[in-house]
This record gives C-alpha cells, structure tokens and sequence, in this order.
C-alpha cells in the first residue's frame, strides 16, 4: 500500500502551511506517519477534531469558552514534561504526549518525528488494547481507540484475555456437536429397529 | 406445436424440475444417499452458506434493537452498540465478519457447484435460484456497508452508484440522462443523504431478507426433492446416507465455522483492518480520506474498473451474468474435466484480483 | 526445622517410597495384589458404600489433577465466578457422598463376619485415614472457601517444585493448621500406598471405557434373531444417552456463559455519569452539526439568492469558501475582468474540497489525489485522477438598494453593468439554478 505519490505535493502543502508562524498545529509527525507506515492518518490521532485545531468545530480554537481557553493556555507553556495538562484542542494522547514529553522537546522532535515513540513511557497503552502507545504511533493506529491496532497484536492480546470464554465455547461446541450426532445416530438406529419390528409383525 | 402438446411438454418439464412424488419421508430422510469421491467435500459448501446467513439473521436482529437510521444518530448507535452495550462488540463484530465469511462461502459453493456440474438436468432450476441468491447477497452485503455512516461506508457507495450513472455516456440523446434518473431512483435524492439510508435500510433489513428467504426457500426444495447431484463423471461406487452419517459431519463443519468465526470476531475488531479516518463519521462537507475503496468482495470487478475502460468492464458483466444464469444449457454437454478447468481459471483470477488487485493498478497506473 | 521435614523431607520420602514400592509389589508381589475375596453372596452394602465413594473420590480427586497439571487454563476458567461457584458446589457434594459411601463400607468392615476374615490392620489403617483425610478436606472447603481459586498460587507452585527439585515450602508455611493437616495426610497416604489395598488405584482397567460393546453370540437360532434386535436396541440407547450428556452439557455451557449477557445485552448498559454524560455531549454535538446543516439547506429552498461576500472582499488569487445550492463546496474568485468568478470546490473525483490557493498558472489544487483545475475554464490538467472539469456558477450582484447591478448565468454568459466602481458597494449572491428535475 503506497500513497507516496499522492502525497508528495500535499507534503510541500502542508509544510508551506506549517511555515506559518501562527499555525499550532505540527503536519511534519502526520506526514512522517503516512509516509513510514502506509496508512492514512489524520488529525484526530492527537487532537479532538480530526480537521485540527483551527477552526470552529467542536474541539477547535475558534469556539472555545473562556475556562477552555485557560486550559489551552496551561498546556501551551508546559515546556518542561511532568506538567498534568488537559488541553481542549488535544485527545488523550496529544496530552499524554504533553505531560511525558513537554512542549519544549515536542517542537524540537518536528525535525525528526520517528524519535517521539522513543521518548514516549514505554509501558503507557491509554486505550488498553494491549498495544503500547509509542507503538501505535508507529503503526499509525489510534492510541485512543481500542478497535485500532494491528490486528496481528490485537488478536494475541484479545486471545489470552478472553481465554477462558473461548476454552469454554469451544468444550460447548465439541460437547454439543458429539451430542447431537449421537443423538442423531440413535435415532436412525431405533427407526432401522421399528422397521425391523414391523417387518416381523407383518410376517 | 398444437397448444395440448405445448401443455403436455410443460407438465413434464414442471415434473421433471419439481418431482413432489419425492416428498415423502422414506425417499427424503431414510433412503437419501450422498456420494463418496474426491470432491464430495465440496457437498458441505452450500449448509456453510446458510449457517452464516443464519449467523447473520440473528446478529443483524440483535443489532437492529439499537442502531437507529438516521443520518445524524447512525454513526453514533453503531458506537454504542460498540462501546457501550454488554456484548454488543461481539455481536457487531461477528455480524461484521459473518457477512465476508458468508460471501465467501457463497463463492465456493458456486465455483465448486460449477465444476461438479451440479447444474444439469434435473437440477437446472436449482442453479438459476442459486445464481439469484447470489445477486441478492451481493445487494445485501452492498447496502449493509452504507449503514454504519462513515467515511468509507457513504464514499464507498458513493462511488458504485457512480458507476451506473456513467453507462448513460454510451446512450444516444434523450436517454444518456436515463441511467442518472435510475442512480437517483436508487438513492432517493440527488445526492446520497438521509433518503438513500431509509431506502438502503428498508432493502437491508427486509426487502432482501424476505427475498431470500422466499428464492431460497426454492432452491432448499428443489435440492430436497433432487437430492446431491453424482458430482463426477462416471456413476460414483461408494454412497453414505444422510441421515445420519452426512448430516452429522455437516453439523460438525458448522461447529468448527462457528468456532473460527467466534474468535475471530471476540480478538480481531472489523475496524482494525483499515486505517482509522476511513471509520469516522461522514462529513459532507469535509474532504474524503485517503484510501476509500469498497468492501474485498468487490475487488474483482472494482480494480478492473479502475484499470480498464468503461465500456469492457460494461460488456464482460453483461456477459458474466448471462452465461451464470444460462450455464444450465450453455454447458449442457460439458464434460466435468473441463468444467474444473474453467472453475480454478475462474478462482485462480478471483483469488489475484482479490488480494493483489490494489498491487496490480499500481503497476499500471502509479 | 519441623516444616522442613513435613514439607519438603516428608513429600521425597513419600514419593521415593510410593514408586520404589509399587514397582517391587507389582513385579515381586503381584499376587498380593488381590481382592481376598471376591463376596459373591454379600448384599447390597458393598454397592452402596463402594460406589458413593468412589464417584465422590474420583471427581474430587481429578478436580485436584487438573488444578495442578494445567494451572493457568484451570485458573482463567476460575475466574469465572459461575464456574467457580459450581466447582465449589460439586466438590461439596462430591465430599459429602464419598462420606457417606466410606462410612457404609467401614461400617460393612467392622461389623460383618465374612468381610471380617479377609480384612487386615493396614485395611483398617487405611479406611480411616482416608476418612480423616477427606473431612479435613471438606472442613478446609467450608472455613477457606475457594480453594479452586486459591490453590492455583500456592499448593500448585509448590507440588511443582518438589517434582522439578526446586522445592519452596513458603508456599504453604503460612497457611492454618487446618489444611497443612491436609497436605501432611496427602503425603502419608500416597507414602502408604505400596503397603496396603490403595495399590487397586494402579489397576484400574480404564480401557473399559473405550471397549467396544461385547456381543453375545447365541447357539440357539431363536436366541440369534433376538439378539440382532437387542444390540442394535442397546446401541442405539448408547446413542441417546451419548446425545442427551453432550446435549445437556452443551445446554449447561451454553447457560452458563451467555445468560447472564443475554439479560445484560437487552437490557443496556448502565454506564457511570460521567459516561453517561459524556455520551450526551456527544450526542448533542452531533445533533447540533444536523441542525446547522439542516438550517443551511431550508436557506437554499427558501431564498432565491444566497450572500457569498461582499465584491470589496474577493481577492484573485485567495477564494471565499461558501455552500452552493447543491450544499456543495464552492469559491468565489475576482476575476482578471474585475467580474466575480464563482465555480464549484467539489472535485470531480472523489468529492475532495479542492484548495482556495491560486497558483502561479492560475490553478487551484485538489489535494487527495493532486489534480489541478484552471479556474477560469475549470478543466483539470491533463494525466490529472479528475476527468471532468469544475462547473461554474451563476451569481448576481446587488447593490444597497437591492437592485441587480450584474449577473451571470453558469455558461458564463454576462449581463449588466461591468463597470468595477459601480461594484465596489454590491453585494455577491449566487442565485438559485433552473431545476433539471425530471
């Protein structure tokens, strides 16, 4: 699956767009994202809206009220990690990444967007689907989203959660299918008998 | 030919097609035999298909007490049923899965029935009903793909309705605007909205559902009545009896189907096959994402589609589907040795499309 | 000092002499592995003491095997309180029916005369550690409940690091007197086993389980008929006994896991406010978006005109973004002539909201897939994904008094004023298109 010809001139787009000084949203880890992995990403793996943070949507800047805009202003100057942040604009990611990371390191991190998921806590899955954050960044699966992931690593991590409900399907199903063909042999057995039974009463 | 003889023609090719004599407990259950020989595995394909369309019967029941078809809540009662519901992600998932599982199946059972030549006298009614139910399965894995309201569900279909409008490019004059009127028919409004999920939900969850059952209720009986076709050429020597014998392995297929499909469903979320903007909800006014492509059941013809023009891919449907329904007396006289030729060229092409169509219009295109 | 010899010297010593001795017995002794006597001519107290206890021993006693040889997948079954509560539930019913059968034997032992004659010490010995083996077992079972559950962390580990020569009593140091009794007898009694008729445990003829049914064959003509009938009846009542046990258990599997989900699927979920909450939200916003969009379109059925911007707003090379009638995307452009230039913002691919930025050769982009449209002609480059060009719109200028200055049709076509200092104080409407419906 390649979109690399695709993007290539939305590449020079984005980071015209990115040139902006005004602009707060950071296209270099999205188009570092699609380009390594292959798979379509978009705002929404960091931010609320998945159209970013400019804008009057829900979860954008332009229709925040005063107490959200506090907020944003907290976690904007949270330049060291360590600060609890909960920025309106971000999901529970782009926070994490805040807290961890600090907005600091995260601006330098534009140039070489690959060594986030080394930076980011190695053990830290927000959506508890067996899969590790920093992971799921490099996979451009949705940290947030318990459904997204690789599917290879979810189905080992649902598997042995789930282990006991599948042994006791699959013991019900054995049991089940044994029964009824049992069940299904006796009864043929007992029809050959009846018409036994009333071959020998006709004699 | 007089009218009393056309009659007396038609009455024993009904009787021939519909032998009710047949419906008696001694013919259908006690003396009933399957054949035994290298391909009679391919006698389980068909009881597969209609075990996962049973899966689907009740999962799509279950899911339809909370999915609501709205524009606005659609997307949003797909997630509760997701997140929300004690168990509902199973029953998502496997309706989900069921609905690939089952085309899947349909699929064999058609390439297999082919090459067994299952179609030939007196069974020709069974294959046409059969070549109708496949239609029906297609439309209805078509329009429960729009129900969910994402991105990839609303473009997906956008784009095959697209493809009917664009015969009218090869129609003269007044009736070049025909086939959009038929798209819009179809739709329900100009563009797709609100109108074209009521109708694609109506067809969904009754129209094609009871379509199926009276088509199939057809080709279940005439499969009764006939029973399993010898499957090669030549008599086969070696018989097991249906009851119970056969009956009892296709239980113990179903079973194992089953088990496949429960895991699969309980460890692999259907959403984690393909990136995640392509499941949010759909944004008319937004731009489309990367990657909109329709369910892998349509690969087949949407790669050639994509790669060919227009006009080819028009012709080669048309013809597909006419020599599906006449295979009964296009192949009359076909010899079953070349009837498996044609069926693993037929599957070998499927198979490619399927899995490296995406691969093969690159090659070309990009 | 003590524990160590109970817990770890005991269990060797046991298990050295258990095997040594078994093996000697049946290869030196192995007449003396008998029955003494066969009690052709007893009644029914061996039945009712002997089979009580031995469908009770044995189910405990398997419950104890799988525990220990597959520990994970017998504590992730565990961990389903219904399972749990019924292995619980069995392994009470199962103790207190091997009480009941060992009661009746050792009452048979003591009180009949023939059974007397073939009995010895070691029988009795036996016969009564046994019983106080298992109703410690099922005391431990009432006071420290669970044991199905809880022995998966201890008692486990530590049987199998005696087996492996790794062995850690601190396992089962800690525990109440009570059940360290019960390991303690476990030991003596399996240390016993060589000496005494506990060596019947090694004889048990399990292919009789497998065994096909025997059949009988008659020299009696009559006898012969008779029995083609009578063994296909007894098979094929295997065959329903066989499907009833399946079909129950699968019922009882079936009841177990899904019942309770089944009420909670209907039923629906019962989420915490916040949730609840959050949900709402949700549901709002998604209501509100309807709504704006709803309120757009009843604007585009009502007027005959919609206001795009005001004339002094449009630029050259920036569109205005605003919804056409077909609440589609469009841009409003000022043109090279100083007359507007609207056309549509939905690519003719996929749908894309093509970019609002002119560029040097006076294109707009169409990012998703990089076509390029003119947009004075609207014709996309050649080799671009979009075949067919952007359409234009038609507009209306209106000045303060809500005359029409200008106007164009879609086709391009111009007419009015096209005098740009009039403009300056109109206002850009697009105007509602001639229906094409059927």
């Amino acid at each position: 699956m390649s979109f690399r010809t695709a993007s290539l001139p939305a590449l020079i787009l984005l980071i015209g767009f990115a040139a902006l000084p005004d602009l707060s949203a950071y296209p270099e880890f999205q188009v570092y994202v699609a380009e390594s992995t292959g798979r379509t990403v978009n705002c929404a793996m960091c931010h609320s809206n998945s159209d970013g943070p400019e804008g009057t949507g829900p979860g954008q800047i332009g229709r925040l009220n005063p107490a959200e805009l506090e907020r944003l202003g907290h976690a904007r100057s949270a330049f060291q990690p360590g600060q609890e942040v909960d920025s309106p604009i971000l999901n529970a990611f782009g926070n994490h990444i805040v807290t961890s990371i600090g907005k600091e390191k995260f601006v330098e991190l534009k140039a070489a967007p690959a060594h986030l998921a080394e930076l980011l806590p190695p053990d830290s899955d927000l959506d508890h689907d067996g899969i590790p954050d920093a992971r799921e960044y490099l996979d451009g699966t949705h940290p947030v989203n318990r459904n997204d992931g690789n599917p290879i690593l979810l189905f080992k991590h649902n598997f042995r959660t789930n282990f006991s409900s599948i042994i006791l399907t699959l013991a019900a199903t054995i049991s089940g299918v044994w029964g009824i063909g049992h069940l299904l042999q006796g009864f043929s057995t007992a029809s050959r008998l009846k018409d036994n039974d009333h071959d020998e009463e006709n004699l | 030919m007089k009218l009393h003889e056309i009659v007396k023609n038609t009455e024993t090719y009904v009787a021939e097609r519909f032998p009710v004599e047949k419906m008696s407990y001694s013919a259908m259950v006690e003396k009933k035999e399957v054949p035994v020989h290298r391909v009679s595995w391919a006698y389980y394909m068909g009881g597969l298909a209609l075990y996962f369309f049973s899966v689907q019967v009740v999962t799509g029941l279950l899911l339809l007490f909370y999915y609501q078809p709205t524009v606005s809540d659609a997307h949003a009662s797909v997630e509760f049923i997701t997140e929300h519901v004690p168990g509902g992600a199973l029953v998502r998932n496997m309706h989900a899965w069921a609905s690939s599982l089952m085309i899947g199946a349909v699929m064999i059972h058609l390439l297999t029935s082919f090459a067994m030549k299952a179609f030939a006298k007196p069974r020709e009614i069974t294959w046409v009903t059969g070549v109708m139910l496949l239609g029906i399965t297609f439309a209805l894995g078509f329009t429960g793909y729009l129900l969910p309201w994402h991105q990839v569900a609303v473009n997906a279909t956008k784009i095959g309705l697209q493809s009917i409008e664009e015969v009218g490019q090869y129609l003269p004059g007044a009736m070049a605007e025909w086939p959009r009127i038929v798209k819009e028919i179809i739709q329900g409004e100009a563009a797709v909205g609100q109108a074209t999920l009521s109708r694609f939900f109506a067809l969904h969850v009754i129209i094609l559902p009871l379509s199926i059952i009276g088509v199939l209720g057809m080709h279940l009986l005439s499969v009764q009545l006939h029973g399993m076709s010898k499957g090669i050429d030549g008599t086969p020597t070696r018989h097991e009896k249906f009851f119970p014998t056969f009956f009892m392995k296709d239980l113990s297929v179903w079973g194992v189907a089953f088990i496949i499909l429960f895991v699969i469903s309980l460890t692999i979320p259907f959403e984690s096959l393909y990136s995640y903007p392509l499941f949010e909800p759909f944004n008319s006014k937004g731009s489309t994402p990367d990657g909109i492509k329709p369910e892998w059941y349509f690969y087949f013809i949407y790669y050639p589609l994509e790669l060919l023009p227009y006009w080819v891919i028009l012709v080669g449907s048309g013809l597909l589907g006419a020599i599906l329904m006449g295979t009964p007396w296009i192949f009359k006289n076909t010899s079953r040795k070349t009837l498996q030729i044609l069926a693993i060229l037929a599957a070998i092409y499927l198979v490619v499309m399927t899995v490296f169509g995406e691969q093969i219009y690159h090659m070309f295109k990009a | 000092m003590v524990d160590a010899f109970l817990f770890i010297g005991l269990p060797y010593l046991a298990l050295v002499i258990c095997v040594v001795g078994c093996i000697w017995r049946s290869r030196y002794k192995k007449f003396s592995m008998s029955a003494r006597s066969s009690q052709f001519l007893e009644d029914g107290k061996l039945l009712f003491g002997s089979l009580p206890w031995h469908i009770g021993i044995i189910t405990i006693l398997l419950g104890h095997l799988i525990a220990a040889v597959v520990p994970r997948v017998w504590s992730s079954l565990m961990s389903v309180p219904a399972i749990l509560f019924s292995v619980e539930a069995i392994g009470v019913a199962c103790s207190l029916l091997a009480i009941v059968g060992l009661t009746t034997l050792i009452i048979r032992r003591i009180t009949d005369a023939r059974v007397q004659a073939v009995t010895t010490s070691m029988d009795l010995v036996v016969v009564l550690l046994l019983m106080a083996q298992i109703i410690v077992g099922l005391l431990t079972a009432v006071f420290y409940p669970y044991g199905a559950n809880w022995s998966t962390g201890t008692v486990v580990p530590y049987f199998w690091g005696l087996v492996t020569l790794h062995p850690d009593m601190s396992y089962v140091t800690g525990f109440p007197m009570l059940f360290k009794l019960h390991i303690i007898g476990a030991w003596i009694l399996i240390a016993l086993v060589p000496f005494t008729r506990l060596m019947h445990v090694l004889a048990v003829p399990l292919g009789y389980i497998f065994r096909a049914p025997q059949i009988v064959l008659w020299n009696n003509a009559r006898r012969r008929r008779v029995a083609v009938e009578a063994t296909a009846r007894a098979e094929s009542r295997r065959d329903f006994i066989k499907g009833a046990v399946g079909v129950t258990g699968a019922t009882a599997l079936l009841a177990l896991g899904i019942s309770d989900k089944v009420l909670t699927y209907f039923k629906g979920p019962d989420p915490d406010p916040e949730a609840e909450s959050a949900l709402l939200q949700k549901k709002l916003e998604r209501l509100q978006q309807t709504a704006e969009e709803r309120q757009i379109e009843l604007e585009r059925q009502k007027n005959a005109m919609i206001l795009v911007a005001r004339y002094s707003e449009l630029e050259e090379s920036q569109g205005k973004y605003f919804i056409d009638y077909a609440m589609a995307p469009g841009l409003a452009f000022l043109g090279k002539d100083s007359l507007p230039l609207l056309i549509s913002a939905k690519c003719t691919h996929l749908g894309c909201t093509v970019g609002s930025q002119v560029n040097s050769e006076g294109q707009i982009l169409c990012p998703c897939h990089v076509s390029y449209f003119n947009i004075v002609t609207g014709e996309p480059n050649p080799g671009a994904p979009a075949k067919v060009p952007l359409p234009h719109l038609a507009w209306a200028l209106i000045d303060a008094n809500g005359e029409t200055i200008a106007s164009a049709k879609a086709s391009g076509e111009v007419s009015g004023s096209s005098d740009p200092a009039v403009f300056a104080q109109c206002r850009l409407y697009i105007t509602q298109p001639v229906s094409t419906s059927i």
